[in-house]
């Protein structure tokens, strides 16, 4: 069934096409010597068709645009993939998902185009002053302005059915050494005391203004972000074998993995919806706490996470100072300093050097003999709280409810 | 390596009678021609400029009397037994005197005649047209050290003397330890597969998708013997971008690496989910593999396997016996022993030859060829498209 032939004046195409650069030069990324030959090829070509309406043959470019830098994108680690092949796939994207909403079109072409610019926005860089992001919020208009009444989220039953596993008990804290609490100390006490030596804080009174305390709920996420597609962990933790990573719209994480009966965990982890959903950056801020680090604000990273009860994140370290700000839930988090590493038996291998062989709350103690004597501190973060890692400290934790945490690493 | 001889005038002029290539020297040589099949947007043989891709074999029409296909993803280079070099594709233009030809985006080598019985190696951009000077040229190293070493180097890549290899990236020029004793070598995205002259397969470069084959997804800076492999002579390697193949002297398939496409011919995840979902690959920010929600809702555990980091034994269907194998970028072709050819892995751009635009994650066989009673010999893969050298089967 085809939809949008309603005349020479089709709403979506028409604000689509507002946001494009007028002439066909400025369609153009200057990708210099970074790309090869045929690439540039390829991509002239894409844009000439484009420009001379000729949608089905510029799907087909866009295509192969598409699955070559694709390829290039797998090819070696992620951080030393250049920039210039970001562009390109994000800007295949670009492309492909305009073809798609040309009228006449499927019902189901604004969704795939939507989904299109999500994976331009998740593995792409941005173009053309982030015109995806552009993009998306036209599609997602279109599509809440199509929806019929009986399928929008707020009618759907939120019914929060626990999941009948054997949940591991909330720890009783109290019986562990706690991090300290302290309500919005000052920047100076706050360096001297914790950043400086490198001591774990929570931070009280510092997030519970954030817009976010009070609007996020399941509901709202599902409206804001449910048609938007978003990596999911699948699996127990990333140590397990059978451990993997999949994409799904938010509505589909939460329909399959929250609100229904899970045969998995899936966690939607360490991922910066943020820059994918603007929206949702507006409900939260960058605590003034990061002002103490040598790093620029635009390079602080912000992560999501987002799951049902029972996430773990395995005993681990990572390379920068991180707030980690709750929101939705309460977490069991352990804390090891990066002194006791050897008691901590991290794994060989390149991979995974970060990260800690000991499952921290049923230990193998008999192979790990060294972890029953390492110190540690614990807690119990709530939604307003934000707790201090210092770099390199192991930390380990499990959602107790179902959870919305931020992070932000900064240096 | 080229043999000298030509095509009788008078058979010359029959369309596409091409003589045998890089195969065995066999007792009579019997008239063949060359197919292609899968990706060829840049207007590549065999698409003829209009068609983007080529579902089903198809006869190579522009080139004449072609001993040695070597394709990159916008052009392929196409040999003549008369030692001349033709460009379809991106890139265009021809160039005589040349003996080998190894195509990637980056850099056309060539082997080319020169002075005496010496080659002369030469770096030309693509773009070039093979006009002007070559990037670079080289005469390779004029020591032999062994005397079979110029014989046991079979290719491009690998420089005449088995003692360097060419790279699409810089440094372009790469040596080889000696004592490798190098034959064959194949190339990946991040990888490389080196055949030695006693059939050992060693293996270095990047390993993230277990396409080293030790049981890793290490990465290693030098050439490190496949284990798994000891006591298994190999006659034959072939790379794929992130896959590897080896064909035992007894007919036997090893195969390793990625599967994402089911280019191991092992069950994949993203063709069970095919026939619902949009297409949507991803990787992960950190590099690790991402794969599509799995398919079934009731609970039935999925044995799908996105990565085989040791040599797995392949079997193709009849017991057939393979004797050589090549790879693209995510599909895997192998020719047995009684001329057929199997396909499998990413079939998008009909790479497979199957006259869809499936992928397949078992050995499907080309029934083409079946059809027309062709045996083939050779299959030479391109990363998106497929090479295929066939002859008239006997009775």
């Amino acid at each position: 069934m085809a939809e949008g032939t309603e005349g020479p004046g089709d709403a979506l195409w028409e604000a689509l096409m507002a946001l494009l650069p007028s002439t066909k030069e400025d369609l153009m990324l200057d990708l210099g010597e970074k790309v090869d030959r045929g690439t540039a090829l390829l991509l002239q070509q894409a844009v000439e068709l484009f420009h001379g309406g000729r949608w089905a043959d510029c799907l087909q470019a866009s295509e192969a645009v598409l699955d070559y830098a694709w390829e290039k994108l797998n090819t070696g680690p992620w951080q030393d993939v250049n920039k210039a092949w970001r562009q390109v796939y994000a800007f295949g994207c670009l492309l492909k998902a305009l073809c798609l909403c040309q009228p006449p079109r499927e019902v189901t072409a604004v969704a795939a185009a939507l989904r299109v610019c999500d994976m331009g926005l998740l593995m792409g860089a941005a173009i053309l002053g982030d015109i995806l992001i552009r993009v998306v919020a036209v599609l997602q208009a279109h599509l809440v302005s199509r929806k019929r009444p009986d399928c929008s989220p707020s009618q759907e039953l939120p019914s929060l059915k626990k999941a009948k596993r054997d949940h591991v008990p909330a720890p009783d804290v109290r019986l562990e050494r706690a991090v300290p609490r302290l309500h919005r100390p000052s920047l100076q006490h706050f360096r001297k005391h914790f950043l400086l030596p490198g001591r774990p804080v929570i931070l009280a009174g510092v997030a519970d203004h954030w817009p976010c305390m009070k609007k996020w709920s399941l509901d709202y996420i599902r409206e804001v972000a449910g048609c938007r597609t978003v990596p999911v962990e699948v699996g127990s933790r990333y140590t397990d074998e059978d451990w993997s990573q999949t994409l799904m719209t938010v509505e589909e994480f939460v329909s399959k993995y929250i609100t229904n009966e899970a045969r998995d965990v899936g966690y939607l982890a360490q991922h910066q919806l943020f820059d994918q959903i603007p929206e949702l950056k507006r409900d939260i801020s960058i605590p003034d706490y990061c002002c103490l680090g040598s790093g620029e604000e635009e390079e602080i990273t912000i992560n999501a996470w987002f799951g049902p009860p029972g996430t773990v994140s395995p005993l681990h370290q990572d390379p920068q100072q991180n707030f980690l700000a709750q929101v939705i839930g309460r977490k069991y988090i352990r804390l090891y300093s990066p002194q006791d590493s050897e008691a901590l038996y991290p794994h060989e291998t390149h991979l995974l050097h970060n990260t800690s062989q000991v499952d921290v709350e049923n230990p193998d103690l008999e192979k790990f003999p060294k972890f029953a004597e390492a110190p540690f501190l614990s807690c119990t973060l709530a939604p307003g709280e934000i707790l201090f890692i210092p770099v390199k400290y192991w930390h380990y934790v499990r959602a107790l409810d179902l959870s919305f945490s931020v992070s932000f690493w900064w240096s | 390596m080229l043999s000298p001889t030509f095509a009788d005038p008078a058979a010359a002029t029959m369309a596409n009678l091409q003589e045998s290539p890089r195969v065995e020297p066999m007792a009579e040589e019997r008239s063949g021609s060359w197919f292609g099949f899968g990706f060829c947007g840049f207007g590549q043989e065999p698409g003829s400029g209009c068609r983007c891709q080529v579902l089903s074999p198809e006869p190579l029409q522009a080139v004449r009397d072609i001993c040695r296909v070597s394709a990159s993803w916008s052009y392929t280079a196409l040999v003549t037994r008369g030692g001349r070099v033709e460009l379809s594709g991106s890139a265009s233009g021809a160039a005589g005197g040349c003996r080998d030809a190894w195509a990637s985006e980056e850099i056309l080598v060539l082997l080319r005649d020169g002075p005496g019985s010496q080659a002369e190696l030469q770096a030309w951009a693509p773009g070039s047209a093979l006009r002007g000077e070559p990037l670079w040229a080289q005469e390779p190293e004029a020591e032999r050290a062994e005397p079979d070493a110029e014989a046991r180097a079979e290719a491009l890549p690998l420089l005449p003397g088995a003692r360097a290899y060419v790279s699409p990236r810089p440094p372009f020029r790469r040596g080889l330890a000696p004592e490798l004793r190098a034959r064959r070598l194949e190339l990946g995205a991040e990888h490389a597969l080196l055949l030695d002259a006693a059939g050992q397969v060693f293996s270095w470069g990047g390993g993230r998708h277990g396409q080293l084959g030790h049981g890793t997804l290490e990465a290693e800076l030098e050439p490190r013997l496949l284990e798994a492999l000891q006591g298994l002579p190999m006659a034959q390697v072939a790379a794929g971008g992130w896959h590897s193949v080896c064909v035992s002297e007894t007919g036997d398939l090893y195969i390793w690496g990625w599967n994402e496409s089911g280019q191991l011919a092992l069950p994949t995840r993203s063709l069970a989910e095919d026939k619902r979902t949009v297409t949507g690959e991803g990787l992960n920010q950190d590099g690790s593999q991402v794969e599509r929600a799995a398919g079934t809702e009731d609970g039935a555990p999925a044995p799908f396997i996105a990565v085989q980091p040791f040599p797995a034994l392949l079997d193709l269907p009849l017991s057939s016996d393979a004797v050589l194998a090549s790879c693209g970028s995510r599909h895997t072709a192998v020719v047995t022993r009684t001329g057929e050819l199997y396909t499998w892995g990413w079939g998008k751009y009909g790479q497979l030859g199957h006259g869809d635009s499936a992928s397949l994650d078992r050995p499907c066989r080309v029934e083409y060829f079946v059809d027309k009673q062709l045996q083939v010999k050779t299959v030479t893969c391109g990363p998106w498209n497929t090479y295929v050298y066939a002859v008239n089967g006997n009775s």
